[in-house]
């Protein structure tokens, strides 16, 4: 089954491709695969008609124990038979109808997906897999009707049909886990009815899987999309909108009428939508001047009685249920069929314009004819075999089925009407006025129609074919105890042959004075104002207003209220985890266990607090640039007397490179003006954020460093680091091995960060033509001085030779990666600093994002070293040439090397050249006078 | 020594916060460093002080080496700080030279392209209450 739907998934990708190649010839081909899967399942039909059922299962999430279950039973064949066939037909009439359009072949794409989608969900056992094909069925569906996307119309039908269809998914999901968690299994076939109907949650999911249902078959009150659908071109509307998707709600109703049918709220709710569904939908339908519309209408009426169908439960109900939903997606396709030649051979639809069509379309007529007649419940049709069951069915219910079953005579009398309109008033009569010369339509166009209205009189005068081959099978998969299925023309003198007469004279009365009839309904004009299509206007307008409102009022776009919002979050949160910290642990302990204070520590502490405040409140940039680096400079203090040499050069190193990157920056800023917000009220509040967040964090760590570090993670590093990583400075090992892993895809982000500040700070290493070129071995004037550029080029060699000795040694001293790579960009910033850019880049040779790159590579190839011992990735492998420890974890710190290296400079020398080049239109009107 | 880092810690994660609300483009960006610088010395004092020599394996007192684990997240926590601290400068850089503006409050008005436009309107005549316009 799985490969059956593949076929069609194959040709939908093929689509595309075949009709550029072919043109309109391409859907030959493409109808081959439905066909193929069509011959597939016919071929099953012996088996399945014998009681058996096919199952095929994959694997597709096991942890969440979803799987791609497939199960053939007689409902899910009776779909896919119906989807494949009536498919194949639909491929071949849309190559000819869309035949000069121009994404004919994007067409066929999504009426083949759609195909695979619908296919799977007929097909699905697993409750979460049908919902998935169900969603896909929406989305083609979706695509399809809004093809011609150029009219405003298509464009508005189709997010309609979306969004009904798409929140009754939303429903039918929630209402598929809870089905599943009550009924003990995520098949189908495997809920158990008992359970489910004496959970105490039988009620939602009753409302919310009906829900799903009834949006999707277009019930009352979902019901408006589906006329509006007809945006779509006519094949799409043959197919996926009276044979097919919309059946799909009636299917999933069928499919769990075993599990959920047993309730009288079950029966209640379908036979009241339902026959209410079916009358106003016969009602809309003789209103309407187009015969799609019509069509479209008399779809929504069979929907709303394959509902209630199900809804009765009684043996000839059931029977009806599958005779109908065979006879409708026959005649209903055929119908639609035929319009739409009728539209392409005389350039319209409208019913009045229509008549004597017979003359010029005999067989296109002859097929109308066919499926006419079925549509209007005549013998010997198979449409007449679903009305008299259905008749019968009701009956059997008593008084309520009385009273629906005249609603019931006087909805199919208006069919019968609708049917008359369709075949009489457009075929006989005398000639309508058409737009252009009528001609009978090309072979594809035709064949559909015909075949299939054939098919339903072939159904019905020899009934016993349906009955032994699909409908047994169908209706036992349906019914809740097994059903004894005896199909019939003529069952003797019954309530239902009355009924039936009833209906057909009715009908022809209403044919006969359908002018009447018409002004008649016209006349309450309250019920026609009130569209159910205004409403959903008003309604999506409402629902646009209000998100647009909430969106403001949380997105207003001011960054400090968004910022004080957050930070007053995270207080209130932490807030509430240190009080119940304290108050489980009985309170801080005091006096916190403190290790002895420091001078270097405690002087670097008031440096970086004072530092940082300073900078809060200059004004001046040299100030600022000052202050921040003092600020720095006391942390990296702090963390040396905290007995972390690495971090501590670390920082020193990243803190000399902001210094540099903000003195270039800030020469093309505007100064700071004042401090803060300028509304005092505003300003005292940030300030009362800011202090509330700093209290809380002193008052976090003060809790948590009262109590003692839990675990002894730290003591595993320590024991493991010489012999697992061959190496004594810890630090380093956890970098490049235990964690390198961690730190790998903190080099991609330094590295990312580097190609996007790059690229913001503006591309071209050419210089305007017309622009001063600095001359060669000149950098900024500002080192113009000839004794500081002397000093400079054996600084940076020197500086460079250490940041080689740093790497080098990093594994067992204080060193590494990170702290040699941003001493190498220190040092040629340096050069770039005296010499100009031009130079450094020379002296490199490699472009710096080649640089980062290769050690992003060197640090990614080091980790596959593992993975190609057959160890994890990144998994250290060590050699010992001669006693030197040389290993992967070693090759990994080149690469952070080189990364860090190429990503700091691609940005620094970017900065770099953009200053002494002169750029930017603001230029001239940045560069004010520094102060401070 | 604790104490006085953990204060140290709530103030710079004070003043940093402080800075994020100025309105100058520029302190914010600023602001950011000094939060980070915060934060980082909040992860090391999460490890514990306690420890009186540097973590090295081949030390003779292993006992007396102080955590490491921190200290390797605190050294790449400083080096993308950076990363992200160049960045930001980059974008405030540009932002002056396309807007010639670096306040927060300005910057929404001058850089915010007007939203794209909600599906097609059913009525065209009347516009949907509320739409956001284009402020500034």
């Amino acid at each position: 089954m799985l490969t059956s739907i593949g076929l069609i998934a194959v040709a939908m990708l093929l689509a595309p491709p075949l009709t550029r190649w072919l043109d309109e010839r391409a859907a030959w081909v493409l109808a081959l695969a439905p066909l193929v899967v069509f011959g597939h399942f016919l071929s099953l039909t012996p088996e399945i008609a014998a009681g058996g059922v096919i199952l095929e299962h994959h694997a597709w999430v096991p942890a969440l124990d979803v799987t791609l279950a497939f199960r053939l039973d007689g409902l899910s064949l009776l779909f896919a038979l119906l989807i494949s066939g009536i498919g194949t037909l639909i491929v071949l009439y849309a190559g000819s109808y869309l035949s000069d359009h121009h994404h004919l072949g994007r067409f066929h794409a999504y009426l083949l997906g759609f195909m695979a989608a619908m296919l799977g969900m007929v097909l699905a056992d697993d409750l979460i897999a049908m919902f998935v094909f169900w969603e896909l069925t929406s989305v083609a569906s979706f695509l399809l009707i809004g093809f011609q996307h150029d009219k405003p119309e298509s464009r508005r039908s189709a997010l309609q049909a979306l969004l009904i269809t798409g929140g009754g998914g939303l429903a039918l999901l929630a209402g598929l886990i809870l089905l599943g968690s009550a009924g003990e299994s995520w098949q189908f076939s495997g809920l158990s009815a008992a359970a489910i109907e004496g959970h105490a949650l039988y009620p939602a999911i009753l409302l919310l899987v009906l829900a799903g249902a009834f949006t999707k078959s277009a019930q009352i009150p979902f019901h408006l999309w589906l006329p509006n659908a007809m945006a779509a071109p006519t094949p799409v509307s043959a197919y996926l909108h009276s044979a097919t998707m919309v059946k799909a709600g009636v299917y999933l109703l069928a499919r769990l009428n075993p599990v959920l049918g047993g309730s009288a709220g079950w029966s209640t709710i379908l036979i009241v939508i339902g026959a209410a569904t079916a009358l106003v939908g016969a009602v809309l339908a003789i209103r309407q001047t187009d015969l799609k519309r019509v069509l479209a209408y008399t779809t929504v009426t069979v929907l709303g009685q394959l509902t209630m169908l199900l809804g009765t439960n009684t043996r000839y109900g059931l029977q009806a249920f599958a005779i109908y939903l065979v006879a409708h997606a026959l005649y209903k396709a055929a119908l639609f069929m035929a319009v739409g030649a009728i539209d392409h051979a005389t350039g319209t639809r409208q019913i009045p314009r229509l008549g004597g069509l017979i003359r010029y379309m005999p067989l296109t007529g002859f097929a109308v004819a066919l499926a006419a007649f079925s549509n209007a419940g005549l013998p010997p049709f198979f449409g007449f075999i679903a009305k008299e069951f259905k008749y019968a069915g009701l009956i059997e219910l008593g008084v309520v089925g009385w009273i629906t079953t005249a609603v019931m005579i006087l909805t199919n009398a208006l069919l019968l009407t609708a049917a008359g309109l369709v075949f009489v008033r457009a075929f006989l009569g005398r000639e309508g006025r058409y737009p252009r010369h009528p001609h009978e339509v090309s072979l594809p166009m035709w064949i559909g129609p015909m075949l299939l209205a054939f098919g339903g009189f072939v159904f019905g005068a020899f009934n016993n074919i349906a009955e032994i081959w699909l409908i047994d099978a169908a209706v036992q998969a349906v019914a809740r105890d097994a059903v004894d299925v005896k199909l019939y023309l003529w069952g003797g003198l019954t309530p239902a042959v009355a009924a039936s007469l009833l209906t057909v004279s009715l009908g022809v009365f209403f044919y006969l004075q359908r002018t009447r009839v018409r002004r008649r309904l016209s006349l309450w004009r309250v019920l026609w104002r009130v569209s159910g299509d205004m409403i959903w206007d008003r309604l999506l307008k409402r629902i646009f207003a209000f998100a647009t409102g909430v969106a403001d009022r949380f997105q207003h776009g001011s960054l400090r209220q968004h910022i004080s919002l957050l930070v007053l979050a995270i207080t209130g949160f932490t807030l509430v985890g240190v009080v119940s910290a304290l108050a489980a642990g009985g309170g801080i302990r005091w006096p916190i266990p403190a290790s002895p204070l420091s001078v270097a520590g405690t002087v670097g502490c008031v440096l970086a607090v004072a530092g940082a405040a300073a900078a809060a409140v200059m004004r001046g940039r040299v100030a600022l640039v000052a202050t921040l680096g003092a600020s720095g400079l006391g942390l990296a203090l702090f963390f040396l007397a905290a007995n972390a040499p690495d971090v501590a050069i670390t920082q020193l190193m990243v803190e000399t490179l902001t210094v540099i990157f903000l003195a270039l920056v800030l020469r093309k800023l505007p100064p700071l003006s004042g401090v803060g917000s300028r509304n005092p009220t505003a300003k005292r509040f940030h300030a009362v954020v800011a202090i509330a967040l700093g209290a809380i964090v002193t008052a976090l760590l003060l809790v948590s460093l009262s109590e003692p570090l839990p675990g002894n993670i730290a003591r595993w590093y320590l024991d493991n680091s010489l012999p697992g990583g061959h190496g004594a400075n810890v630090v380093n090992v956890i970098l490049v091995d235990f964690r390198a892993l961690d730190t790998l895809g903190e080099i991609l982000v330094v590295a990312l960060a580097g190609l996007a500040a790059a690229s913001l700070l503006g591309a071209s290493r050419k210089r305007q033509p017309g622009t001063a070129h600095p001359p060669h071995g000149q950098g900024n004037p500002e080192f113009g001085s000839v004794l500081l550029r002397q000093g400079m080029k054996p600084l940076s060699a020197l500086l460079l030779l250490m940041s080689l000795v740093l790497l080098w040694r990093g594994h067992n001293l204080p060193g590494g990666g990170f702290i040699g790579g941003l001493v190498a960009a220190c040092a040629v910033v340096l050069l770039a600093l005296g010499d100009g850019v031009e130079r450094a880049r020379r002296m490199l040779r490699v472009p710096p994002a080649i640089i980062a790159a290769t050690g992003l590579a060197l640090a990614a190839g080091a980790g596959v070293i593992g993975l190609a011992r057959g160890e994890a990735f990144l998994t250290g492998s060590w050699i010992f040439p001669g006693g030197l420890p040389l290993g992967s974890p070693l090759l990994f710190d080149v690469g952070v090397f080189l990364t860090v290296l190429g990503a700091v400079l691609h940005m620094l020398l970017r900065l770099l050249e953009r200053e002494q080049a002169g750029d930017g239109p603001h230029e001239a009107a940045a560069s004010r006078p520094t102060e401070g | 020594m604790e104490i006085v880092a953990s204060v140290t810690a709530g103030l710079l994660v004070a003043i940093g916060i402080w800075m994020l609300l100025d309105r100058s483009l520029l302190r914010v960006v600023l602001g950011v460093v000094v939060l980070g610088n915060g934060v980082n010395l909040a992860v090391l004092l999460g490890g514990r002080l306690d420890g009186s020599v540097a973590a090295f394996a081949d030390s003779a007192d292993l006992a007396a080496a102080v955590n490491p684990l921190p200290q390797a997240l605190v050294l790449t926590a400083i080096v993308i700080g950076f990363a992200l601290f160049v960045f930001a400068l980059a974008v405030l850089k540009r932002s002056w030279e396309l807007h010639g503006n670096i306040e927060t409050d300005r910057i929404t008005a001058v850089a915010e392209e007007p939203a794209p436009d909600l599906p097609a309107e059913p009525v065209p005549a009347a516009p949907i209450a509320g739409q956001r316009e284009v402020r500034g």
